[in-house]
């Protein structure tokens, strides 16, 4: 069963539940799977037969829905792109991609990335013009498939760091992956999801892959800092579940805690992702949500959902991303990992990709089906996966291996530190020390005495950074994590 | 000042072992990470920068103390 195959059985089911929702109209599921028939069709009048990879450019609308389902209906991969891109990186990736076609929504297209001399060799398609010729069309004649392993969407991402890589995503490692996600966290179709997660991410693209599987309703929002509208919108909707990363999680708890009751008490589920969150967070969502669940998982758009994690009471765990997905393995990286606790993250399964889009190179993560995710971590005990940072973030100070997640959340500790990054910096005789930089709250004195006692206090020495600058602001990426690579 | 500086990167260090001709090999704990911290606080606590080479060679307390002052003067 692919996407497709989901979206006609649910329109033959339920024709005239309501599937999907943004902020401007409700589609049931017949309509949605007409408007993608029509949608291919289309798109067949426009390209050449040879064309294997399409451009999506749009936030989140049912007309997002509409296009990506579309293209893919017409046995093409969708190349999707985040609506912030530089027109740069764009560029690159359309080049990469060899993509014949880029749709976007009115909103991408007056951002000005498209009208840069030497541009594409064609005209970005405004999703709503190619909607008004398609309603032109009346034959209801079905168009082709594409094969479980042929590329459903494909995906640059480069982390936190390094060049982009093109991740193409095969239609039976989404149906693998979207299984797991409804049997761990028991989706069904009485669920109405609320996604404020670009769908351009493998996060959010992943909750539109659960809600069509499971026959559940979805409900889009644009804005994932519009924490207000989300509120409202779990409200309004009746919603059961609700996707966010752990930033917003963390930003709601400093609204009216009798707003958030009001509002999240009816969910079932809240799910959010692997950038760490703070043990505070996990315990009061979960007083909040009182009879429902707060789960994690860890993942890459290479190898998606390699983990699940259902927050219980025992604290212990709150800083788990659990235990592996059923039918995926993962180990650690022994060989490499000397004697720190923990070594790099390898995934292999059927989520993870076969190889990287035409990149030798990057090809060279993948050993006998395994995947070298970067990531460092290490297994409790009891199997439990704990994440400790980015493999290529790791400091080797004269052989003592540290993560700055070890070193940041002991500065956070102190009265007057907003936010903090640590990393490493060349040095003659240690090969790297470990430089630290800070953002002061409003109006702090903080000096970097008191940050240094503080660490002598409460880290081993080897850890102790050898130089702090005060900063106006620490870079990040939209899911939080420090972009260290720009810091160095 | 440089005294404090001692007693934060060697917390176990009782009054009486502290000396300023001690050196670094009469030190239990006086390793490179020490000496990296020494140089650390030092940097911070009088907002100057040591060389490489300034920070090697530091071997005691009355050391430490003439290297700052070069760099204060």
């Amino acid at each position: 069963m692919n996407l497709i195959d989901c979206l006609k059985n649910n329109a033959e089911r339920n024709p005239t539940k309501i599937g999907f929702i943004d902020e401007e109209r409700k589609l049931t599921f017949k309509e949605m799977y007409d408007e993608v028939q029509r949608f291919s069709k289309n798109i067949s009048k426009h390209i050449v037969p040879t064309t294997k990879v399409v451009s999506l450019i749009s936030e989140n609308s049912t007309s997002f829905v509409i296009a990506y389902l579309g293209i893919i209906n017409s046995g093409i991969a969708v190349h999707l792109t985040p609506t912030n891109i530089s027109e740069t990186s764009l560029v690159n990736q359309v080049e990469s991609t060899g993509s014949k076609m880029i749709f976007c929504s009115e909103i991408t297209e007056k951002l000005g990335i498209f009208h840069a001399d030497g541009f594409v060799p064609f005209t970005p398609v405004p999703i709503s013009k190619l909607a008004e010729m398609t309603a032109r069309l009346v034959d209801n004649e079905e168009v082709q498939v594409q094969t479980p392993t042929d590329v459903a969407y494909l995906i640059y991402t480069s982390g936190t760091t390094g060049e982009p890589k093109g991740v193409p995503v095969s239609h039976d490692m989404v149906e693998f992956t979207t299984k797991n996600i409804i049997d761990v966290l028991g989706y069904s179709e009485t669920d109405i999801d609320v996604i404020p997660l670009p769908l351009y991410h493998s996060f959010g693209l992943g909750c539109l892959h659960t809600s069509i599987f499971a026959g559940s309703t979805i409900v889009l929002l644009k804005n994932a800092d519009n924490l207000e509208n989300i509120l409202e919108s779990v409200k309004k909707y009746n919603a059961t579940s609700l996707a966010a990363v752990p930033a917003t999680l963390t930003k709601f708890l400093r609204l009216d805690r009798k707003i958030l009751d009001n509002c999240l008490q009816g969910l079932r589920l809240i799910i959010t992702n692997s950038t760490s969150i703070p043990k505070n967070t996990v315990k009061e969502i979960k007083d909040i949500l009182k009879g429902g669940n707060l789960a994690t998982y860890y993942g890459l758009t290479e190898a998606s959902r390699s983990t699940f994690m259902i927050f219980n009471e025992d604290s212990n765990l709150h800083e788990s991303v659990g235990k592996p997905a059923p039918g995926v393995n993962i180990k650690i990286d022994d060989e490499h990992k000397g004697e720190s606790e923990f070594g790099e993250i390898l995934v292999k399964g059927k989520n993870v990709i076969k190889q990287y889009w035409n990149n030798e190179k990057a090809d060279k993560n993948m050993e006998d089906g395994w995947l070298r995710t970067g990531d460092v971590g290490y297994f409790d005990d009891d199997g439990y996966l704990f994440l400790k940072g980015r493999n290529d973030e790791v400091i080797n100070i004269g052989g003592e291996k540290i993560v700055p997640q070890d070193i940041e959340q002991v500065v956070r500790q102190i009265p007057g530190v907003e936010d903090s990054a640590a990393f490493g910096i060349p040095h003659e005789v240690f090969g790297q020390t470990i430089k630290l930089v800070v953002k002061k709250a409003a109006n702090s004195d903080l000096d970097k005495l008191v940050i240094l006692t503080h660490c002598m206090n409460n880290l081993e020495k080897f850890k102790i950074p050898s130089k702090i600058e005060f900063v106006d602001s620490i870079p990040k990426n939209e899911y939080g994590k420090v972009k260290r690579s720009m810091l160095k | 000042m440089v005294k404090e500086i001692f007693f934060e990167v060697f917390p176990t260090l009782a009054e009486n072992n502290f000396g300023w001709e001690k050196e670094q090999k009469d030190y239990d704990n006086w390793d490179s990470f020490a000496q990296l911290n020494l140089i650390t606080f030092a940097e911070a606590k009088f907002s100057i920068e040591f060389s490489l080479e300034e920070s090697i060679e530091i071997k005691s307390a009355r050391e430490l103390v003439e290297r700052i002052n070069s760099h204060l003067k």
